[in-house]
This record gives C-alpha cells, sequence and structure tokens, in this order.
C-alpha cells in the first residue's frame, strides 16, 4: 500500500516541477499525503542490511529490514563499537528520509528565476551538458583559471572523494566546508596545543565538565551514551537548562560567552594553590612558567570570574578542586558552532586545564589512540599551471587548509576584492542559505554566479537558487567507501546499499563519473589553450598520451564502481575475513569474537587492557602560541573587556542550538520528526517576557542590524535574562519542502556574519537584538 | 508461555524520542502526535533562573503498564481486549465497537484510536512483530540511546528482568489502584 | 395493515392525514424546528460517513464528546418516562393512570432517538451487535447496560401494546418489569462511570443513584412538556390533578437532588485529594454547572414550583423547559467532567503547558448528530400522537 502511494506520487510531483504551478503544488499535498505513512513489520524472519546511518555527522551502524523492496524497519547493529547498540530518533526515521515525497527524483534544470522553484525535469545526459557548454565557457573566459569553480560539501561521507574530483581533478582550489560554520577552532587549538587533534574519552571520565555542549540534546556517539553508563560526576555550564543540564550532578547556569572566564579562574586556582599534576606539567610542558605569571598577574580570581560569569566564586573553587583532585578529569572540549571572538582561545584553555589535570594521553582524558589508517586510492592529477590559490584564508592567521572560511570567501566574493571572480558554484549536501549567518549575503553570493549546481537529496532553500539540480541518491541506496572510526577503540565500517536507488537519482560516485566523462576533453581542449606546459606536452607526446598521462581523465577513480573499490581496497590491505565482516555484519574490528553483552544489550567491545588509552607519542603542550603574538593576538587565552556580557535592559543576546530530533536543516522534512516539533520557539526568560507582556505563543518580531525575524514565544525559566534562544532548522524558505515550508524561523536570518580571525569561523553567539510582541 | 514485563531505568531517560520513533515505524503506527503507543513526559524545573529547582526536572518513559488486573480488559463490551498466552494486554481489532469505554477507563492514558481501522490501538510489547518472529526485545527497548528498558519474562527467574527486580528497588506508576502493572520504575 | 391493529389498536388514519396538522403558529414553529432538525442530523450523519470520527472533536484524552451526552439525555429521558409512566399503571395511583399511554409511547421514541445518536458514536455499531452476542464482556457496564436497555425497549414496547389494548394485567406485568430493567440498565448507565477507577471524579456509588433521581425529575419535565404541548395549556381536570402531583413529588426529587450534589461536592472538595478536590473546584467554577445545572435544572424549576401553591401549572410547563435545558448541561458536564482531569500529567513535548485541564468543545457534526436527535423524537412522537389514542387512562 505504502509503495503504491509513492508511485502516484511520483506522477504527481513530476507534473508539480514540470508546470511550477503553485495551486498544482497545494492540490498535490492535500491529496496524496495520507495521515499514515508507517508500515507494520511483518512475523517473518528477513536477513536485514547493515548499513552506516546518514542523518546526522555521526554515522551510527544499523541492520536495515527490508520487505518487498520497502524498507520497514532500522534497528541499531550492536558490533560497532563507536554507536554502541542504538540508534537515536532521526536514525529511525532515516525511513521516511527515503520515502520522502518531496524528494528531488530527477535532474532538473532552471526555467524561471532562482529561487522561485521552476524547474523543467531533464535526463541525467541533458543536466550534464548544460553544465559542461556553461563550465567550458566560464573557465574559458576566466583562461583555465579552475579556481574560478568554487565547490563545497557539508556532508563527512565522500568528501575527500568530492575533492579529489573538483579539486584535485577539475583543479579548483577553493573548497569550503561546514568546520568553519562549525568546530574549527576546537580542532585547531586542540592541534596547535597538544599536536593532534586527539578524541576524548568520555567513558573513561570520572569527573566531567561541559561547557555548552548539548550532549543530550545533539547526540554524539559513543560520548553521549557514555555520559550516561559511566559513574562520572558530571557538571555542565550554560545559559540555557538544556536536557544536558538537567542529568547533571551540577549545573552552573552563566552569561553567554563567559565559559572562559570560568576557565581562567580554574586555571588561576589550579595556579594558587598548585593543584595541576606537577609530574606531567614538568615532562610535558613548553611555557608553562610563562602561562602561569600571565594567570596569576591577570588576576583571574573566583571572585572575578563571578563577576564575569554569574556563577558563585565558591562554587568555582569547588569544582575547580574537585576536578584536579579526581583520577580521570575530562573538560569536554564540546563540537559545536563556534560561539565568540574568544572561541579559539576557550577551546584551548578547556585543552590546557585538560593538560594541566595530566588528562592528555591517558585513560579519561584527551587521547591520541590509534585510528586504523586506510590505504589511500591514488589517482594521477594534472596540474594547472593558470590555477590560482585560495583567497578566503587572506586575513586568517592559522585557518583550516582544507575547508576553508566560509564567511571570508563569502565577503569577499559578494565585495568583489577576491582577487579574481568565481563563476560557479558545486554545492553538494550543504544547506548554504540556511546554515551561515545573514542568508540575505548568501543569496546574493549565488545570485552572481553564472552556473549553480547543487547535488542533493532534498529540494532544499540551496537548491532552488541552482541551475541544475542533480539528485543524489540517500546513504540507504548506495554503497560508499569504506571509512574507519575512532581512536580508543577503532574499528572499520561500511555502509552497504540496502535498496535500489529510487526514481532517477544516483551515488555521488556516479554522479561524478558521468560529470567527468562528459568534461573531461572539453575542459582538456581549454587547458590547451591556456596552459604552456600543456600544449608543450601535447607537442611532445601527442593530444591523447597528454591527455592519459597528464591525468585529465577526471573519471578516472570511477572505472570501477564502489563495491569492486571497497573489495579491492579493503581486501588488499586486510584480507578477505575483514571484508566479508564488513559486508556482513557492516563493521570490523579486531576483537570482535570477544565482544560480550555487559548487561541488557550494552556492550563492551574492546577489552579494557586492549584500548588505545596511552600510546607511546612525542609531543608537547603549547602554552604560548608565538605565531598569534606575532599577528597581534593573544598567544595564551587572555580575557578582554568586550567579552563581558552587558546588555541594555532591552537588548538580547542571541545564541542557537538544535533540538535532539533535528539535524540542522537536514531534517526539516522529515514527516515522523515534524510531529514532535513543528516549528521553532524563541525561548525568553519568564521574566523578561512578563515584563514585555510576551505569553506562551504570542507571536514576536526579533530585530537584528542584519533583518528580523517573526517566531513563537516560548518564555521560560530555564533561559538566562536577556538571552534568546532560537533552535536551529526551521523557517525553510523551499515551497517545495512541504512539511517544512514557512514553519517557524530561521535563526541565520538575524544572525550577524562576523568571523573570529583565528581561524575564520563564524561567531553565532555575539548578535544582540531587540524584540517587540507582535 | 511467559509473563512478559519491563523494567525502566527511568532515570537514564534522555527524552530523545528514539522509542516513540522506532515503536511508530516497527509496528506501523501512524503519524501524528496524538497516535503514540508510547511517550516521555517531561517536567519543567521550578524556580528561577539561575536558581532551578533540577530535582523537580524529570523524564518518564510511559506506554501501556501491561497490568495484570487491568481495567481497559474489565470494561470492554465484547472482549476485543484481552491477555494474550504471555500475559499482553492486546486488543483484537475485529471485535472492537470502538466504544472508547476503555480509553477512559485505563488510568494511563495509553490507548489511542488508530484511524485506519477505526479501532482502539496500544503497545503491544511488540507481540505481532518482533516476538512473533522469534526477536527478544522490543522496537522500544533495542533502539534506545542509553538502554533505559529492559524486557524479559518475570516468570523466568534466571531473566536479566527478574535479577533486576529482585536487586534494585522499583515502583510502579498509580499502583494504588490495584492494577498490578508489570511495568516497573527502578529507583 | 389490519394484522397490525389486531395486536395493537390504532387510529384510523392514511398517509395524508398523518401528514396534516393544524396550522397553528406553534405547529408550524415546531414542524420547522423538526425538520431543521432532521435535516442537521442528516447532515451530520453523511459529515460522519465520509470524515468518520474526525468529523468529530473528540480526542485521545477526550474519547467521548456531545454525542455520549446526549444518548445519556435520551436515555435518562426514556427511564424517567417509563418511571411516570409507571406510576399509573404499575403502582395504581389512580391520578396518573392517564398519563401512562403517552408516557411509554415518550419513553419508546425517547430512547429510539438515543440508538439514533449512539449508532454514529460507536465506531462499529453492527459489530457490536454480532460480539455483543458471541463474546459477552460480562464484567463490562457497558454490556449490561446495552443489553438491559435492549430488552427494556422489548418490554416498553409490549407493555405500549397491552396499554393500548387496555390489558392493563398484562401491562401491569410487562411494565414492572420494563421498568425494572430499565431502572437496572439506567443505573448500569451510571456504573460504566462509577467504575471509572481512574477518575475519582465519577468513581463510585453517586452516578448509579444519581441517574435514577435525575431520571424521575426529567420524566416529570418532559411529561409537563409533552402535556403542555397536547392541551395548549388548556388543561381537563384529570389531567391537572395528576399534573399537580407530579409537581409536589418533582419539588420534593429537586430538594433530594440538591442535598445528592451539595453532598458530592462537599466530600469531594474535603481533604483536597488531587484529581477529585481540584475537579470539583473546576467545576464549581464553571458556568454550565452554575447556570445550567444548578439554576435551570434544579433552582428555578424548584423555586417556582415550592413559591405558587400548587396552582400554576402553566408556569410549571416553562419551569420544566427550563429544567430541561438544565438536565442537558447535567449529561454534557457528567460526560466532560469525567475526563477534564488528564492522566497524564507530564509534558510531551517542550512547548506544551504541562496538561492542566482537558479541553473540548463538540464539532457542527456533534452538534448536528446530537441536537438533530432531537428532531427524530419529535417526529416519532407526532406520528405516536396521530397513530395511536393517548388520551385516557383506566377504563
Amino acid at each position: 500500500m505504502c509503495y503504491n502511494t509513492h508511485m502516484n506520487i511520483i506522477e504527481t510531483s513530476r507534473r508539480k516541477f514540470l508546470q511550477g504551478s503553485v495551486s498544482l503544488c497545494i492540490y498535490a499535498t492535500s491529496a496524496l499525503s495520507s495521515p499514515w505513512q508507517t508500515t507494520k513489520t511483518s512475523n517473518k524472519k528477513t536477513t536485514d542490511t547493515p548499513y552506516l546511518c546518514n542523518m546526522c555527522r555521526n554515522k551510527c551502524a544499523g541492520y536495515a529490514r527490508v520487505e518487498n523492496g520497502l524498507i520497514t524497519k532500522l534497528n541499531p547493529n550492536h558490533n560497532f563499537p563507536k554507536s554502541r547498540n542504538m540508534l537515536c530518533p532521526k536514525g529511525n526515521a532515516g525511513i521516511q528520509a527515503i520515502y520522502d515525497e518531496d524528494r528531488l527524483k530527477y535532474p532538473l534544470i532552471r526555467i524561471g528565476n532562482r529561487g522561485d522553484g521552476q524547474y523543467k525535469r531533464a535526463t541525467w545526459d541533458e543536466a550534464y551538458e548544460y553544465i559542461k557548454e556553461k563550465l567550458v565557457k566560464i573557465i574559458d573566459e576566466q583562461k583555465d583559471n579552475r579556481s574560478t569553480i568554487a565547490y563545497c560539501n557539508g556532508e563527512g561521507f565522500n568528501k575527500d572523494e568530492y575533492i579529489k574530483f573538483f579539486g584535485s581533478k577539475l583543479g579548483s582550489a577553493n573548497f569550503l566546508d561546514e568546520g568553519s560554520i562549525c568546530l574549527n577552532t576546537k580542532l585547531g587549538a586542540t592541534q596547535l596545543t597538544i599536536g593532534d587533534v586527539g578524541e576524548m574519552d568520555v567513558a573513561g571520565s570520572d569527573y566531567m565538565i561541559i561547557s555548552g555542549a548539548n550532549r543530550y540534546e545533539s547526540l554524539i556517539t559513543p560520548d553521549s551514551v557514555d555520559m550516561i553508563h559511566s559513574k562520572q560526576k558530571l557538571v555542565v555550564l550554560d545559559p540555557r537548562c538544556t536536557v544536558t543540564a538537567i542529568k547533571a550532578d551540577e549545573y552552573l547556569p552563566l552569561y553567554p560567552g563567559t565559559d572562559l572566564a570560568f576557565c581562567l579562574s580554574m586555571m588561576y586556582i589550579a595556579f594558587k594553590e598548585e593543584l595541576y599534576d606537577k609530574k606531567y606539567v614538568n615532562e610535558q610542558f613548553d611555557d608553562f612558567e610563562k602561562l602561569k605569571a600571565h594567570i596569576l598577574s591577570q588576576k583571574y580570581t573566583p571572585e572575578w570570574a563571578e563577576s564575569k560569569t554569574h556563577i558563585p566564586s565558591q562554587k568555582i573553587e569547588k569544582i575547580t578542586r574537585e576536578f584536579f583532585a579526581a583520577s580521570n578529569p575530562l573538560y569536554y572540549l564540546g563540537r559545536r558552532s563556534v560561539w565568540s571572538q574568544n572561541d579559539f582561545q576557550l577551546r584551548r584553555a578547556m585543552v590546557l586545564i585538560n593538560a594541566l589535570a595530566g588528562s592528555v594521553n591517558r585513560k579519561g582524558g584527551i587521547i591520541f589512540g590509534q585510528p586504523i589508517k586506510l590505504n589511500d586510492e591514488e589517482i594521477n592529477e594534472p596540474l594547472y599551471n593558470n590555477a590560482e590559490g585560495r583567497f578566503d584564508l587572506d586575513g586568517i592567521v592559522y585557518g583550516s587548509q582544507k575547508g576553508g572560511s566560509w564567511l571570508n570567501f563569502r565577503e569577499k566574493v559578494v565585495s568583489k576584492t577576491a582577487p579574481y571572480p568565481v563563476k560557479a558554484m558545486f554545492i553538494r549536501k550543504h544547506n548554504l542559505m540556511q546554515n551561515m549567518p545573514n542568508i540575505a549575503k548568501t543569496k546574493k553570493m549565488l545570485e552572481m554566479m553564472d552556473l549553480v549546481v547543487v547535488l542533493d537529496t532534498m529540494p532544499s532553500d540551496t537548491a532552488m537558487m541552482a541551475d541544475v539540480i542533480l539528485p543524489e541518491c540517500t546513504y540507504l541506496e548506495r554503497e560508499d567507501m569504506v571509512v574507519s572510526f575512532n581512536r580508543l577503540e577503532p574499528s572499520l565500517a561500511l555502509r552497504n546499499q540496502v535498496i535500489e536507488s529510487l526514481y532517477e537519482s544516483r551515488s555521488m560516485q556516479d554522479i561524478l563519473k558521468g560529470l567527468g566523462k562528459k568534461l573531461s576533453v572539453p575542459l582538456f581542449h581549454v587547458s590547451a589553450k591556456y596552459d604552456e606546459d600543456l600544449q608543450d606536452s601535447i607537442k611532445e607526446d601527442g593530444l591523447h598520451k597528454a591527455f592519459v598521462e597528464g591525468g585529465y581523465d577526471m573519471a578516472e577513480l570511477y572505472g570501477y564502481n564502489t563495491t569492486q573499490r571497497n573489495k579491492r581496497l579493503i581486501t588488499k590491505q586486510f584480507g578477505k575475513e575483514v571484508y566479508n565482516s564488513l559486508k556482513e555484519k557492516g563493521v570490523w574490528y579486531p576483537y570482535m569474537d570477544e565482544q560480550k553483552e555487559l548487561f541488557n544489550d550494552f556492550y563492551e567491545y574492546y577489552p579494557p587492557e586492549k584500548r588505545f588509552y596511552t600510546i607511546d607519542k612525542k609531543y608537547r603542550v603549547n602554552a604560548y602560541l608565538k605565531k598569534l603574538e606575532k599577528a597581534g593576538f593573544d598567544a595564551m587565552p587572555t580575557w578582554h573587556k568586550y567579552y563581558d556580557f552587558n546588555l541594555h535592559e532591552d537588548e538580547f543576546r542571541v545564541i542557537t542550538g538544535r533540538y535532539v530530533t533535528t539535524t540542522q536543516s537536514a531534517t526539516a522534512n522529515n514527516v515522523m520528526l515534524k510531529d514532535f516539533e513543528k516549528e521553532n520557539y524563541l525561548w525568553i526568560n519568564n521574566n523578561n517576557a512578563k515584563r514585555l507582556g510576551i505569553k506562551t505563543g504570542d507571536s514576536v518580531v526579533v530585530m537584528s542590524s542584519v533583518s528580523s525575524i517573526v517566531i513563537k514565544a516560548n518564555p521560560t525559566n530555564k533561559i538566562a535574562p536577556n538571552v534568546l534562544w532560537i533552535p536551529h532548522g526551521f523557517g525553510i524558505d523551499s515551497q517545495e519542502m512541504t512539511n517544512a515550508y514557512a514553519k517557524g524561523a530561521s535563526d541565520n536570518m538575524i544572525i550577524e556574519d562576523k568571523f573570529e580571525k583565528i581561524y575564520g569561523c563564524a561567531t553565532m553567539h555575539e548578535t544582540n537584538v531587540t524584540l517587540r510582541k507582535l | 508461555m511467559a509473563r512478559y514485563g519491563m523494567a525502566l531505568d527511568y532515570k537514564n531517560c534522555i527524552n530523545c524520542k528514539a522509542c516513540e520513533v522506532a515503536c511508530k515505524e516497527e509496528n506501523g503506527v501512524e503519524l501524528g502526535a496524538e497516535k503514540h503507543r508510547i511517550w516521555v513526559g517531561g517536567n519543567n524545573p521550578e524556580g528561577a533562573w539561575p536558581l532551578l529547582d533540577m530535582a523537580s526536572a524529570s523524564f518518564l518513559p510511559s506506554q501501556c503498564q501491561q497490568c495484570d488486573d487491568a481495567p481497559c480488559q474489565e470494561v470492554c463490551p465484547t472482549h476485543a481486549t484481552y491477555y494474550d498466552e504471555n500475559g499482553v494486554v492486546r486488543v483484537d481489532a475485529d471485535k472492537c465497537i470502538l466504544c472508547s469505554y476503555c480509553m477512559n477507563a485505563c488510568p494511563y492514558d495509553a490507548r489511542y484510536v488508530d484511524e485506519r481501522t477505526m479501532t482502539v490501538d496500544k503497545c503491544t510489547f511488540c507481540s505481532d512483530t518482533r516476538l512473533a518472529r522469534g526477536e527478544t526485545t522490543t522496537a522500544c527497548q533495542n533502539t534506545c540511546p542509553t538502554k533505559v528498558r529492559t524486557f524479559g519474562d518475570l516468570d523466568d527467574p534466571e531473566s536479566e528482568i527478574s535479577e533486576l527486580l529482585r536487586t534494585r528497588d522499583h515502583f510502579s506508576l498509580k499502583a494504588h489502584l490495584g492494577t498490578k502493572p508489570k511495568l516497573f520504575y527502578l529507583t | 395493515m389490519n394484522f397490525i391493529k389486531k395486536i395493537i389498536p390504532m387510529k384510523d388514519f392514511t398517509l395524508k392525514s398523518l401528514m396534516t396538522f393544524e396550522k397553528t403558529p406553534l405547529n408550524i414553529l415546531m414542524f420547522i424546528l423538526t425538520i431543521g432538525l432532521l435535516g442537521a442530523f442528516g447532515w451530520g450523519v453523511i459529515e460522519y460517513l465520509i470524515h468518520s470520527h474526525h468529523a468529530y472533536n473528540v480526542t485521545r484524552e477526550h474519547p467521548w464528546g456531545l454525542l455520549i451526552a446526549m444518548y445519556i439525555f435520551f436515555v435518562v429521558s426514556s427511564t424517567g418516562l417509563c418511571i411516570v409512566g409507571s406510576l399509573g399503571d404499575v403502582f395504581g395511583f389512580k391520578d396518573y393512570m392517564a398519563m401512562s399511554k403517552r408516557a411509554i409511547l415518550g419513553s419508546i421514541v425517547t430512547i429510539l432517538a438515543g440508538f439514533a445518536v449512539i449508532a454514529f458514536e460507536i465506531g462499529h455499531p453492527v459489530r457490536m451487535l454480532i460480539y455483543n452476542v458471541l463474546s459477552p464482556g460480562l464484567t463490562s457496564a457497558i454490556w449490561w447496560m446495552g443489553t438491559l436497555y435492549g430488552i427494556y425497549l422489548t418490554f416498553m414496547i409490549i407493555e405500549f401494546i397491552f396499554l393500548m389494548r387496555n390489558d392493563m394485567k398484562n401491562a401491569r406485568i410487562f411494565g414492572l418489569t420494563g421498568l425494572l430493567v430499565g431502572l437496572a440498565a439506567h443505573s448500569n448507565l451510571g456504573g460504566v462511570f462509577g467504575f471509572l477507577n481512574a477518575r475519582t471524579i465519577s468513581n463510585g456509588v453517586f452516578y448509579p443513584t444519581y441517574f435514577i433521581l435525575t431520571a424521575f425529575i426529567t420524566g416529570i419535565y418532559l411529561t409537563y412538556l409533552m402535556y403542555g404541548f397536547r392541551y395548549k395549556m388548556n388543561f381537563p381536570e384529570e389531567i391537572k390533578k395528576g399534573l399537580i402531583g407530579l409537581a409536589k413529588i418533582q419539588t420534593l426529587l429537586l430538594a433530594i437532588l440538591m442535598f445528592f450534589e451539595t453532598w458530592k461536592m462537599m466530600t469531594g472538595i474535603y481533604g483536597g485529594m488531587p484529581g477529585r478536590a481540584d475537579v470539583v473546584e473546576h467545576i464549581l467554577h464553571s458556568g454550565g454547572f452554575v447556570y445550567g445545572e444548578v439554576l435551570c435544572g434544579m433552582l428555578i424549576p424548584f423555586v417556582v414550583m415550592l413559591t405558587t401553591k400548587w396552582k400554576s401549572i402553566n408556569l410549571y410547563v416553562y419551569a420544566s423547559f427550563i429544567g430541561m435545558i438544565g438536565i442537558f448541561f447535567m449529561r454534557y458536564d457528567l460526560v466532560h467532567d469525567t475526563q477534564v482531569k488528564p492522566l497524564q500529567m507530564m509534558k510531551l513535548t517542550e512547548y506544551q503547558l504541562p496538561p492542566k485541564w482537558i479541553e473540548y468543545f463538540p464539532s457542527a457534526a456533534e452538534f448536528a448528530i446530537g441536537f438533530g436527535a432531537i428532531g427524530i423524537f419529535f417526529m416519532l412522537y407526532y406520528f405516536g400522537q396521530k397513530m395511536f389514542d393517548l388520551d385516557g387512562g383506566d377504563h
């Protein structure tokens, strides 16, 4: 029955797209959306397919049950050390992502204006042809400067392969990913302070402090699970009383952006009372005395911290003493969007606190571990002499060479201050129109492009800005390349294909293969026109040889399909048994045979003595970063006056986050998850609300210097005064997302596009707004 | 023949709703906020920021309590509600006349109307899905990130649930009503 | 026809005579009202057939709505009229002999109207008939109530036949049995609520007894209305006597009811037991209770009857009309108040205030079917009057 319903929808949706008629849209949804879209599993045994989830960045392992070609249930895979035999609500609702009526089904070419959603259905070849013609023209105009084509990817899986295609093969330097609107400061701070990004051993820690990371609503495996099962003391700092705060042993409400003051004070107390691990400090620290002198001389006393954070000084003292007295304390570094200008130094302060406690490279701390290294599939990379370098890290001290800085990039493009024009963008699973501050500016950037190509599964706000939409299949319809996970209990996991891809959607590999075949020769000829080295080699070796040996075949990687590539790669490196395990169980790690149930479907994976708590590795703790000092920034964590949370009575600070049932904007249209939160509400302190006459459900206008939104209010005692929390992932503007369109409001409409200068990361919590009842 | 029950280590519940989605997908429960076999209730902390009374904020996963002495079964005029061979309170949709008496009689708000069959539906402990094909867990128990639920045979002294109930303090919801629930909340 | 007439004496009538009536303003009003109500009923049924229970505003937390209330309204009316009818032919009170026929007809048509409502409330009425027999739930008050009302209706019809045949001996036998079955059925209906352990406001002995008391009261109100309409307020002496007697009984019954209610509320609120005291308080603050039940249902008729020295029959007819409005609120409130306290008191989503009181307001289709059934009552009663000679009691 369910299947038939979907067949109907294909037809209707096709008409919908072809005619681009609004009235038809309404007709289609009202007539066809059935109130029930779940399928009861049968009482028959089936052989379930192991897969890896893709509803968020975690990649938990599951088994998919298929009956009559229809996925009826997704179950957790107990073999995977990382996901600990669980699936979250989103993982369970993955079925609804596959069978979403609004999914992108066919290649589409724009016939209307950007953003108005009018597209015509095209064949894959027509779509490739369209892209080819535009690209040849653009690259010709830009005299073979391949970097005129920017490309981005907001999806962890297949990212490296995507970079190989557009970076190595096509030759563009302008790759952007979610890192600069996410956690790059944390990665950078750890890398620069202890030489490795490491991994946090939550399960092994007996005392954990979390600043702002909402691990019980923004689930991370295995951290979220381990927090419940380990008998550690949990201390949570947050301006908002989250579920994590509720579950904590101690909740310390504080003002937003003042976590650094708390950290500085912890260090102050540790130095003053000599609580730190002297042996560790002696062995591992560089510039320890500089740090100590700095913290003490700045007088970051608990009383000082109280004045900044609102946390009572005795509490700060008590927590600090308990932390340093614990056997395996961990200051959890978080993994989420960057808050404010001090974010890099905040994360560094956290790393330094862990280091002062000796909680590095040991159980319960930041561990280095031993990830399983997968061999790379080598390809032949052409050299483009006319391809220029990236410009988005100009003015950024460190920055990620891989994913760059979105806001700096966008600013330079929009203000036309980039050294060369960016003319085209390839966007894969990256909802630019929702994911970064100041949506109007993103729109402007996309409008400046001669060609925008979107690879996605859903008609997102960003897809609606594309010239060509290429429908990618969802994670259950494809096999992906094997992936190595984790450091403490490392394992390999494979996303097996569960069902044939629906409609005309294709895997990224197949899309790139088709694109590569279409583009390689025409683009090669453009290069031959401008690239002198290539001209020489054509002269020497002839056209064909220059093409092949120069690595210009963009589809080189795709001579074999993913299944064949996996088999070759895994069998060659690890042997047949590992491959079989990955195919049959979806997972492989060395001690699978010894996996034992501890209780109630909860397992022990690596025997404790086999875990990589401590490895033999030379590293230093860098308390002082000279490069920062040279660039005119703080070399050590330091408080500045402008970090103070000090607002006028009528001013509010916007902070963001998300529900446990949403993954940013990616799950916005999921009909199952929508049952829990149909729209987002603005959290406002109940006393503030009372003063403004705002009641639950009242519509309020929130105004920033960028724009304004209208959103329903949720007056609550669970948030600090003069702070507003806007859950992210709502206020979708694409009418093709019928479950999500115009439900709630988008935080990024009003968040100002500021970024910090150490990593070029967007600072999400620095926007002050005013509001009034509508 | 077993006597199935469930023990809930409810203080481990983080209100993530995974169980609710798993239940809906496994058992083909209709979408819609009112149509749920299981749910998680939450209390807002009392007090004013920053002095919040965290002890007053709690999460309580709930569902049909699978009473041994079920009011819903007693009030059913056509025996549509019955105990199956494993002591699970079930509804025979063919016999249900939708008088809704059971919905009113259930002290736990555990029943709702399935709009497809227009009969009353409720938690079955996955009896006609997972258990019917020989699995030993319910969908909610299996998927739970923090493994709140332990499902098993109360008559088997060797079962994990029996062991838990012997060793951990527990209570039942609205025990004073004499419904003898087979859901046990561990403290 | 002749065969039927052999069983039950009827007036001579033709289809045409059934369809014609004296064109007084009241009759015309009643005609339009009846047609309107029947139309509403028909529309409601169509709505229900198209949208099934979606046409109703009942929810998971409030599964019983206006239709259950109207069903109770009609069956209480039926039981009440049965009691009034029994006064003469069963218990032999001479003053009420003349009323038996009309009252028993009334009890038959009201319960038929009630069944018409419940047929569209119960999700599967045909299935009910089958499994009520094949798979009887003997512990269920609904089973007993339904089954007994079925038997009751049979006895009422038989009693009516004997009444029309002026076979008072048999009428008495079936009348008595019918009355007992009816009272049993009716107290079972009270038991449907009384058994609800989880609903402390309704649980216990109150409703089964209260139902019988209020049935009697309803019966008297309706008798007044039927006679008021029959005689256009010019009552013959023999009827007058009976009606005055009924007014006296009514006053006593209302006094008892007021004590019942007072003590229910007092014991309910005492001690502040959650789920009971708070609900009582909620009830005491609701307009339906204060204006509907207390003022219309009890106080106004009570005061009118008590203060007019048993002389103003015409006034009592109007008081009875007001009383029936009160009776409606009693039925509606009884259903609503039983469910008004949520059984699940925690928030299920973040943006929900914790559940406090369950909200319910009937949908258009519920109004149409529930009140439309009054049209069925009017229609059946009209035809009954036309077909049977209801005047005159024991001869």
